[in-house]
């Protein structure tokens, strides 16, 4: 099941270094590799082991190729099993077999979680944080090696004890060991080192990553993070005062760190359950935008926090295209601060409705679950998502993931032809709901009365119409008088004639209808017919003596006498009519 | 309109008789914008009305909406303030489990140890309301969080307040005061103080709910039909679940059925909607379970009682007068008004002694209580914080009740008692100014639209001289006579110009202008009000720097953050009840008492804890179970609102329940001050509220001019620098010292002592001891314990 490549024995040279300067124990070892001259023949791959009680704390393995030109070519690492053997192995597959005789130099880079453990568990806020790292002194090879060294890089210079095989050198913040000559396969000896350590403790307990992919044009990315202080427990009070005044004061504690986003990431936000979190600061760099996070509180040992954190990107630089296919090239899991450790990380990715033949292309190995539905603003049928778990992350998982998908790009104009038709279903139910009579029961009486208030309204317009004709006529009148000119009169006098008897027809009958409805508005009309006539006549009589003014057959003073008292006659019968109208 | 028998007084009487004949006319369109807007499209003039009065009534849903994101655009989309947390705890709660959850939720982290039956003891309402809109909006699949709901709840409701405003004063006036009176009430600051957002509080919904239930408790007195009574009873019945403040509703509908009794407006239809009202709406109303049977058991809500027995006599009488002989009537009437009178009297003196009218006496002693009289809201209102909260309002509104009293029908009755009363109540109370701010609004109205009619709408007729035989076109150029019925206006006219011959243009036009400029006047106050005044979320404190930069000073929520993160889930907090509310919704732990001040005795015991010394307190606090102490502190800010300031409430109220153990004058000085300095009296200096403020404080100096331990909002160096605690053990202090939270210690496996052990008793043995050898001495125990372990196991075997 490996690489069906006949493995064989090396001699070894190490030389190892094992970094704890932070809370992560960093292990990167150069390796020489010689296939034994007279051996069997070209070996194109090579074990590497981990010793059982480092093992299960591994977040990372890589495997690179020191050529001669300074190119690294990272290897294929596969695990695999050894009987009789406990601890991990795995199978590192070379870059061309290696012949009897010949050498390489490979590098192998380790990371390790959680292996520093505090010591003393708990301290008070003033005191500092002393760690223990338990190792090996031997690098752990499943093959003889001649030659052996290891330096440990510690944080501080401040060594409380450490185990003195060979009598290592001490200089500063490092320790070194060897070098050990002709170790046998499987040798181990433990190395212990009690040292301070400040570094921030910092492990993201568990993170969810949602990345939401819109072909509007934009990514929205939302990580949901559990923070923990996992360094020595806090003991006893903690003292703001302290806090503030002394510097070396909590000097464990988280006060901020940074998290850098893509320089694309717009919109960010940075909040909780109970709303946003004032207390950050983005910085926008030209390959990257910063932000300094600062939790409400600061972290001391055991405390933790948790926020979310989210922000938008535009998505040509993430999603490519060819036709219908699509493929989203984005991080599987992005930094939030530096050597940060992720115990338990879940990456959701939301893709479009109707995406389809979806396939992920990871660079390291992910647990898939079973995708899901996600509905959201205007979905019918959901949108899927992709779910994959992962523990034990450290920045050297920062790398791209890539899911390639199909979707028909018609589906594009589904969302916008929903709205579209979800207005126009509620206009035309309005409309509907407007022009119909939904009533379940007719009132006769108020149909009829309804009827008769239209009539009336028609009767008051063409009431006010004819008495505005009176009025033109007047005009008519005034300007014959002026002009002295005949047809003015005449013509005026026919309009007035004309249009009087339409009007009054119409409200005639008008007010025959009226009276078929039986209403009792009916004789008031008439009243208002009767008057009006009087009106007409109040006129045409004030118009004939204008005409014998202009004639002068009347005198002046006369006429005017006489036009007072038409006028007044007139303003008395229009207000009768007026009154009348207000009844109705 | 049958009411409208006097004479015809004026244009606005004919304009509103015109207006019912129209709303007739339309009566069958019924729906939409609300004025009729159907008889033909914008060729006529009614659709440009429904179109115009559909756009204002827009644009002020949108004004009124959008000056209340001040605080949102400030700080952030937030919940306000104390109250609204529990309100937004228990609508997530009632989101996220469900509506028959949320009623019978036994809330165990509220009043430890007794914990809060969360479903009894609110009034639903307003959860129920924000639960329904975030379901139908997660159902549409749009997924807005239950926050955001409940933080823009209260601004879209001001908008339906301003429509049930506008359909109200509509029916009392005449559509143009509807629209003004719905500008009013969208931006008038006395409303928005309860109602920006983030307010997520039950008046944010309930002042829509009672505009709307007097609107169909007016069209239903004016049309006497079951139909529209039944929708009161419904809107009613919303106001219940809403708020407390539905007992206004019950009280004023009655009076004013009460008044036209009295003024002999008696009719038929006024039978109809009060004797439905009442009971349909006493019978909905105690549906909800916190109003449960006191409908019928308290005081409050008797007069509409006694008003439906006296409408039902009424009418009783009524009907008899027609079948019988004067003086029958009259001997009948006696006998039964005096059988009457002794049944209301037996009645009182049985249910007085049975108790079930204990409250009856006590309601307004209520007032004298500290508790009660410990919040802010409840103190009488200045005359200041009426011109603030309505400004130009305050000084028209008069104008516009003088107005309606003048022309008086059934409806204008009730806004008149409406304005009378709310009056009255806003004078008792600052929080009832609430309720007198809607009815200020349309009386306002009324008299700006009145003036208005008369000074701008004659002006431009002067200018359009009504030269056109068409009425429409006329009223197409008369703005200010738009609200009018179309064709009916031209034969006003000659009316009005006999009328008003006396003024002059100028005098309009400057009337006109003057109006106008008051009015832009409040709206700039308006939106100052709301800005500086009532957008502060005061859960998060700006200050603002010299060079106008802004610090933003989230201490509350570091702390309660800090509590929800890092202390245990079942941790109990003690806590004035002020931040009971907070202490649940942001930091989700056991409180001992909140803002729902339902049990004083409980709260007077918290009270006593923080006043007494630390030993005192200690053992208060271990019966009580406390884990965490949350105090909030402003000495280093300058904070004004902090426990020390509240402190003396705090000792009233311990003294009132426990008057042998605190008392006040013991916090004084022996002049009568209270002072945290040197001089401040030796009980306040040793108190556990003292000592966990002030605990190294003393050590701090702030700025270089003043002493260490000087207290910025007191302005005073602190007179006990030296603080020890035995108990007690800081557990965090936010950044700018706002609020300190101390961790109550577990006994000691050993105690020590504080003084000398005993010696008489142990006086041979000590002697004795004291003179083995360490040799002598363990060969001793050992005899002793092998002679006991040597008697068990044998009675075990045996």
């Amino acid at each position: 099941p490996l690489f069906a490549i006949e493995l064989l024995t090396f001699y070894f040279s190490a030389k190892r270094t094992v970094d704890l300067s932070t809370h992560l124990a960093k292990v990167s070892a150069e390796l020489n590799l010689a296939n034994p001259p007279g051996g069997a023949g070209p070996a194109g791959a090579f074990l590497l082991a981990l010793e059982p009680g480092l093992e299960p704390r591994l977040a990372y393995l890589g495997v690179q190729v020191k050529g001669e030109e300074e190119e690294e070519n990272t290897l294929e690492v596969r695990e695999t099993k050894v009987k009789g053997k406990s601890g991990k192995f795995f199978t590192v597959k070379l870059p061309s077999p290696l012949v009897p005789g010949a050498k390489i130099r490979v590098s192998v880079e380790m990371v390790f979680t959680h292996v520093l453990q505090p010591y003393p568990t708990h301290i008070t806020q003033a005191e500092k944080q002393f760690v223990v790292f338990e190792g090996n002194h031997y690098f752990y090879s499943p093959y003889p090696t001649k030659t052996q060294t290891t330096r440990v890089k510690l944080a501080s210079r401040n060594i409380e004890s450490y185990t003195k095989l060979g009598n290592p050198s001490r200089s500063e913040d490092m320790l070194e060991y060897g070098p050990f000559k002709d170790i046998p396969p499987y040798s181990q000896d433990t190395l212990k080192v009690h040292y301070e350590n400040n570094s921030p403790f910092l492990t993201i307990t568990s993170m969810t990553r949602v990345i939401e992919v819109s072909h509007w044009g934009n990514i929205a990315v939302e990580e949901t993070v559990d923070l923990k202080h996992t360094g020595a427990v806090l003991k006893g009070p903690f003292s703001r005062y302290d806090y503030q005044r002394q510097p070396d004061s909590g000097i464990s504690s988280v006060k901020s760190f940074k998290t850098i986003l893509p320089a694309a990431a717009q919109d960010v936000y940075y909040r909780d359950e109970i709303g946003n979190i004032s207390t950050s600061h983005l910085l926008i760099l030209d390959d990257s935008v910063e932000m300094e996070i600062r939790p409400r509180f600061p972290l001391f040992g055991g405390w933790k926090t948790h926020y979310i954190i989210g922000y938008n990107l535009p998505s040509y630089e993430y999603l490519y295209n060819l036709g219908d296919q699509y493929a989203l090239k984005m991080r599987f899991v992005d930094h939030v601060f530096d050597e940060q450790v992720t115990d338990s990380l879940t990456v959701k990715i939301i893709l479009p409705e109707g995406a389809k033949n979806i396939h992920v292309d990871s660079p390291y190995e992910i647990n898939r679950a079973a995708d899901e539905l996600h509905y959201t603003y205007l979905d019918t049928f959901g949108r899927p998502v992709i779910v994959a778990h992962k523990n034990n992350m450290v920045e050297q998982h920062i790398q791209d993931v890539v899911v390639h998908y199909t979707f028909n790009k018609i589906l594009m104009l589904q969302e916008p032809l929903l709205v579209v038709g979800a207005f126009y279903i509620l206009f035309f139910t309005v409309i509907i709901y407007v022009r119909l009579d939904f009533s379940i029961t007719k009132d006769p009486a108020a149909e009829a009365r309804m009827k008769v208030a239209c009539i009336t309204e028609q009767v008051l317009t063409l009431v006010n119409k004819r008495l505005g004709l009176y009025r033109h006529f007047d005009e008519a009148v005034n300007k014959y008088k002026q002009s002295r000119d005949i047809s003015t009169l005449n013509s005026g006098k026919k309009t007035l004639e004309t249009e009087h008897k339409v009007l009054t027809s119409e409200i005639a009958s008008l007010q025959s209808k009226l009276k078929t409805e039986g209403s009792d508005l009916c004789d008031k009309v008439s009243e208002i017919q009767k008057l009006d006539s009087q009106v007409k006549e109040l006129v045409l009589k004030s118009s004939v003596e204008a005409e014998r003014l202009v004639a002068g057959k009347l005198k002046k003073d006369t006429y005017i006498e006489n036009e007072k008292l038409h006028s007044n006659k007139r303003q008395e019968l229009v207000t009768k009519i007026d009154n009348i109208l207000d009844a109705l | 309109m049958a009411e409208h028998s006097g004479p015809d007084s004026g244009k606005h009487k004919a304009n509103h008789a015109n207006a019912n004949s129209a709303a007739l006319l339309h009566g069958r369109a019924g729906a939409g914008t609300g004025a009729g807007g159907l008889s033909g499209g914008l060729s006529q003039p009614a659709g440009w009305q429904s179109l115009l009065s559909f756009t204002i009534l827009f644009l002020a849903w949108l004004a009124g909406f959008s000056s209340r994101l001040f605080a949102v655009i400030r700080f952030e989309s937030i919940i306000h303030e104390f109250d609204p947390w529990f309100n937004y705890r228990s609508t997530h709660h009632l989101a996220s489990h469900g509506f028959y959850e949320f009623l019978n939720w036994f809330d165990e982290r509220a009043w430890y140890p007794l914990g809060r039956i969360v479903g009894g003891t609110v009034y639903p309402g307003l959860m129920v309301t924000a639960g329904l809109i975030h379901w139908i909006l997660n159902m549409l699949n749009i997924t807005v969080h239950i926050r955001d709901v409940c933080v823009f709840l209260a601004p879209v409701f001001s908008g339906l307040t301003a429509i049930s405003t506008f359909l109200l004063t509509r029916e009392l006036w005449n559509q143009g005061a509807g629209l003004l009176a719905a500008c009013f009430i969208a931006i008038v600051p006395g409303y928005i103080s309860r109602s920006v957002a983030g307010s997520f509080d039950n008046e944010g919904i309930a002042i829509f709910a009672l505009q709307f239930t007097y609107y169909l408790w007016v069209k239903s007195v004016k049309t006497g039909s079951v139909f529209w009574t039944i929708c009161c009873c419904l809107s009613y019945f919303y106001m219940v679940s809403a708020w407390g403040g539905y007992v206004f509703i019950i009280n004023l509908i009655p009076l004013h059925v009460f008044v036209l009794l009295l003024m002999q407006r008696y009719s038929r239809r006024v039978y109809i909607a009060y004797s439905t009202f009442y009971i349909v709406g006493l019978i909905l109303s105690m549906q909800i379970p916190f109003v449960g049977f006191q409908p019928i058991r308290t005081s409050e809500h008797m007069a509409a009682a006694g008003v439906f027995a006296l409408l039902q006599a009424y009418a009783f009488l009524q009907y008899l007068r027609d079948r019988l002989t004067k003086q029958e009537f009259q001997t009948l009437f006696f006998l039964g008004v005096s059988l009457a009178a002794g049944i209301v009297f037996l009645s009182v003196i049985y249910l007085t002694y049975t108790g079930d009218f204990a409250n009856w006496w006590g309601v307004y002693a209520k007032i004298h209580i500290p508790i009660i009289a410990s919040v802010s809201e409840h103190q009488p209102t200045t005359w200041v914080s009426f011109f603030f909260d309505l400004h130009i309002l305050v000084c028209t509104f008069p104008a516009g009740l003088w107005f309606c009293i003048k022309n008086i029908n059934d409806e204008r009755v009730f806004v008149a008692l409406y304005a009378i009363s709310a009056v009255y109540f806003a004078g008792v109370m600052v929080r009832l100014m609430l309720t007198l701010t809607p009815v200020v609004c349309m009386l306002s109205a009324i008299a700006f639209s009145n003036v208005f009619e008369h000074y701008l709408g004659d002006d431009m007729k002067r200018e359009n001289p009504p030269v056109e035989d068409s009425s429409d076109e006329d009223d197409k150029r008369n703005p200010g006579n738009l609200y009018d019925k179309a064709g009916k206006v031209r034969k006003h006219v000659s009316e009005q110009e006999k009328t008003e011959e006396g003024l002059g243009p100028n005098i309009k036009s400057i009337v006109t202008m003057l109006m106008l400029m008051l009015l832009m006047m409040f709206a700039v106050h308006c939106t100052w009000v709301t800005s500086n005044a009532y957008s502060s979320p005061s859960v998060v404190l700006a200050s603002y720097n010299h060079d106008g930069t802004r610090n933003i000073l989230d201490d509350f929520r570091e702390a309660y953050y800090w509590l929800r993160q890092n202390t245990d889930e079942h941790a109990r907090v003690m806590s004035w009840w002020d931040y009971g509310y907070q202490i649940a919704g942001m930091a989700n732990r056991t409180t001992l008492v909140d803002n729902n001040t339902w049990n004083n005795s409980h709260i007077a015991l918290v009270g006593k804890a923080m006043s007494s010394n630390e030993t005192a307190a200690y053992e208060i606090m271990r019966s009580l179970d406390v884990d965490y102490v949350l105090i909030i502190f402003g000495g280093v800010i300058g904070y004004s609102g902090d426990d020390i300031n509240k402190f003396l409430w705090m000792v009233r109220i311990a003294e009132g329940e426990h008057p042998k153990d605190i008392r006040e004058s013991d916090y004084f000085t022996p002049q009568g001050e209270f002072r945290v300095d040197k001089a401040g009296s030796p009980t306040l200096l040793n108190c556990l509220m003292y000592k966990m403020s002030y605990y190294r404080f003393g050590e701090m100096q702030l700025d270089f001019r003043t002493p260490p331990g000087f207290d910025r909002t007191r302005n005073a160096e602190i007179g006990n620098k030296d603080i020890k605690f035995k108990h007690l053990e800081e557990a965090f202090t936010s950044e700018h010292w706002l609020v300190r939270i101390y961790k109550v210690k577990k006994l000691d496996n050993r105690e020590t002592l504080d003084h000398k052990p005993r010696v008489t008793n142990i006086v041979p043995k000590q002697k004795y001891l004291s003179k083995k050898t360490a040799k002598r001495k363990r060969g001793y125990i050992k005899n002793k314990l092998t002679l006991k372990k040597g008697k068990r196991p044998n009675r075990k075997t045996v």
